[in-house]
């Protein structure tokens, strides 16, 4: 091992101290801001993943939507299995609709689907909960978990739907009657929204409770795994004929704004934390270089025994660049460790602060989701190694401009 | 001389101080023969320090030339192998115990291998301090921080050893025994030397007793 590596070694971890306290001070500093960095971004990202996989598990990876109805839907899906990369599609119809359960009212969104064909688009079955998508008929209905607890319905429980179309039929003096459905089934899928608003009856129903006739509001499509959903997007907007009037966006586009801002607040968040260890990288510059001002004779000691200035350069470097390596390993540890026992934390802190029910409402999760992506942690430990070795260019710096002669002259 | 291990001719140094220079050196000759100890007295503030460090390389003279065993190169990498130390201070490095001390000098040179673990611990026997090998500097006392610092600038069996006034943080039984442990290791290994002091008696054990004044040599 070169002379300056090892002194390097020795100023960290002097021989025969149990504890080197100025390193372990500067090493810490390093790994919180690291380990900050690896759980905020986790956690971030899996916000994001989970946003991500609902809504393409909600979704299917394009939605093709008419700009009004579309009349033909056998048609369209006919023209988009010819798409190269489409695998399965889906028709749906969506609205609003009064629900009621024992004169508790909810305004669901209700989505009307085709239940021959909707699992091979989205996973469906996975999110049910209770009952079964297989029993869905058109006098039932699937109900989502908050909703069923809200309206206090439960399966086998009967529900009323009344759809606006009731307006219409009060305008021409007609008498209209509240459909009544069985609750076949309870979903959930682990997003707020989704689970307190709505509803899922078959395609049938949806078109009859709306006045639709055999039209529909759009057709979700799932395309090979691995296709890009916006290019699949742009491959199917090619294939279809202008006078169709619909288009078809990636769950990517139909929800940029929203992914957007997710994505803007990772980024946000990374550069904030990453100041954590700009500072941390001060404080070990401050200290490396109280260290060469304390060190001047023995530096000077070292040019006289024939130690070249830019070894005693690569001398003090070299400790910055230790200090930020174990600090970035002892941090990603830590970091990844607290992820581990993240639910287990969130818990007791939510117990001590009694605020579940704000967190599930404000954060649409009841687990703390968190989704490591391998480029996150190598920007992560590139950041801390760069900034920490950094840090060590300016001691080192003064130490090899020490002259032998006047480093030793200093009393 | 063909056994010339220092020659130095017209060695002159000047400082800076406030608008007027001061000259410290005015043209100083010297000749050492190997193995010969040569020693240097003189009032404090004449110089003898600054000549030392002409003489180890480690500043440029402002005028005169200096060689080491005739050769004019007296650069970082030859002083290493060529020179030894020893310093009022014994600058040890605190975080090293006395054997890792010893073996730095060999480090810097790049070529720590058994022999040199073998030659550290033959040093300290010699100094005496084998039971202190493992002491931290901050563990020694001044008289043995000096014996590692004399076995450290040995260590690469140089052929000149510089010493300022390396007695002088010592008592007096002390530094007589540091001084009769540097005298005779110089003897034993030939190496030259070269020993700035102010005392009498340490100088009267060398071979050649040489003053400074007024910026050179005024022999007796
Ligand atoms: N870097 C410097 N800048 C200015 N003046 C200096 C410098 N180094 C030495 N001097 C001056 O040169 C003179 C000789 O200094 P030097 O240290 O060589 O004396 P010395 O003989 O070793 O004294 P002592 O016996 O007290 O150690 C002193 O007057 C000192 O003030
Ligand atoms: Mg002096």
């Amino acid at each position: 091992m070169p002379w300056y590596l090892y002194l390097a070694l020795k100023q960290l971890f002097p021989t025969g101290r149990k504890f080197p306290f100025f390193t372990a001070i500067s090493v810490l500093g390093v790994s919180l801001g690291v380990a900050l960095l690896v759980i905020s971004t986790s956690v971030m990202g899996g916000f994001g993943y989970e946003i991500r996989r609902m809504i393409v598990d909600t979704q299917g990876d394009v939605q093709v939507r008419g700009q009004g109805l579309v009349e033909d839907g056998a048609g369209l899906q006919a023209r988009l299995a010819t798409v190269p990369g489409v695998v399965a599609t889906t028709p749906f119809a969506e609205g609003v609709v009064m629900l009621q359960h024992e004169r508790k009212p909810a305004f669901p969104a209700m989505q009307g689907i085709d239940v021959n064909r909707v699992s091979k688009v989205v996973p469906l079955e996975r999110f049910i909960r209770a009952g079964s998508l297989d029993e869905l008929d058109d006098d039932s209905i699937i109900l989502s978990s908050k909703l069923a607890l809200s309206i206090g319905a439960r399966l086998g429980s009967k529900v009323e739907v009344t759809s606006p179309l009731v307006v219409e039929k009060i305008k021409s003096e007609e008498i209209y009657l509240p459909r009544e459905l069985r609750v076949v089934g309870i979903f959930e899928v682990g997003h707020q929204q989704l689970d307190s608003s709505v509803v899922l009856v078959t395609l049938r129903l949806m078109q009859e409770l709306y006045g639709l006739g055999t039209a529909i509001h759009g057709v979700n499509v799932k395309i090979v795994p691995g296709l890009d959903a916006d290019v699949a997007a742009a491959r199917i907007n090619a294939a279809l004929p202008p006078a169709a009037r619909v288009t078809a966006r990636s769950w990517m586009e139909a929800n940029q704004d929203f992914l957007f801002i997710l994505q803007l607040e990772k980024n946000m968040i990374f550069f904030l934390l990453l100041f954590i260890i700009i500072v941390a990288a001060f404080s070990v510059t401050s200290s490396l270089l109280i260290s060469v001002v304390r060190k001047t004779r023995e530096i000077g000691l070292l040019g006289a025994l024939g130690g070249q200035p830019r070894q005693v350069a690569a001398c003090f470097c070299f400790q910055g660049l230790l200090i930020g390596t174990t600090g970035t390993v002892a941090g990603l540890v830590l970091g990844f460790t607290t992820l581990y026992f993240r639910n287990a934390l969130v818990e007791g802190f939510t117990r001590l602060t009694a605020s579940e029910e704000v967190l599930t409402r404000f954060y649409q999760f009841s687990q703390l989701p968190a989704h490591t992506s391998k480029g996150d942690v190598v920007l992560i430990v590139v950041c801390s190694v760069v900034i920490s070795t950094l840090a060590g260019l300016l001691p080192a710096w003064r130490a090899a401009r020490l002259k032998p002669v006047e480093a030793l002259r200093n009393e | 001389m063909s056994d010339a291990i220092l020659t130095a001719r017209g060695l002159r140094k000047s400082y800076a101080s406030g608008d007027r220079r001061l000259d410290v050196l005015n043209g100083v000759d010297l000749d050492v023969a190997k193995g010969e100890s040569v020693s240097i007295r003189g009032e404090s503030g004449s110089g003898k320090s600054t000549l030392l460090q002409l003489l180890a390389g480690l500043d440029a003279p402002d005028a005169g030339t200096l060689a080491w065993a005739g050769s004019a190169d007296t650069g970082t990498k030859r002083r290493a192998t060529f020179l030894g130390i020893v310093f009022q201070s014994f600058y040890l490095i605190p975080e090293l115990n006395a054997r890792e001390n010893v073996l730095m000098a060999r480090r810097i040179l790049g070529r720590l291998d058994a022999a040199a673990r073998a030659r550290a611990d033959e040093l300290l026997a010699k100094v005496g301090l084998t039971e202190r090998a493992t002491h931290l500097s901050s563990q020694l006392s001044g008289g043995e921080r000096q014996r590692v610092a004399v076995a450290r600038a040995l260590m690469n069996s140089p052929q000149l050893l510089l010493a300022d006034e390396p007695t002088g943080n010592l008592d007096e039984t002390t530094g007589d025994a540091v001084i009769e442990l540097l005298l005779g290791l110089c003897a034993e290994s030939q190496t030259a030397l070269v020993l700035v002091t102010h005392n009498a008696a340490h100088a009267r054990k060398t071979h050649r007793q040489l003053f400074l004044r007024g910026g050179s040599f005024a022999h007796g």
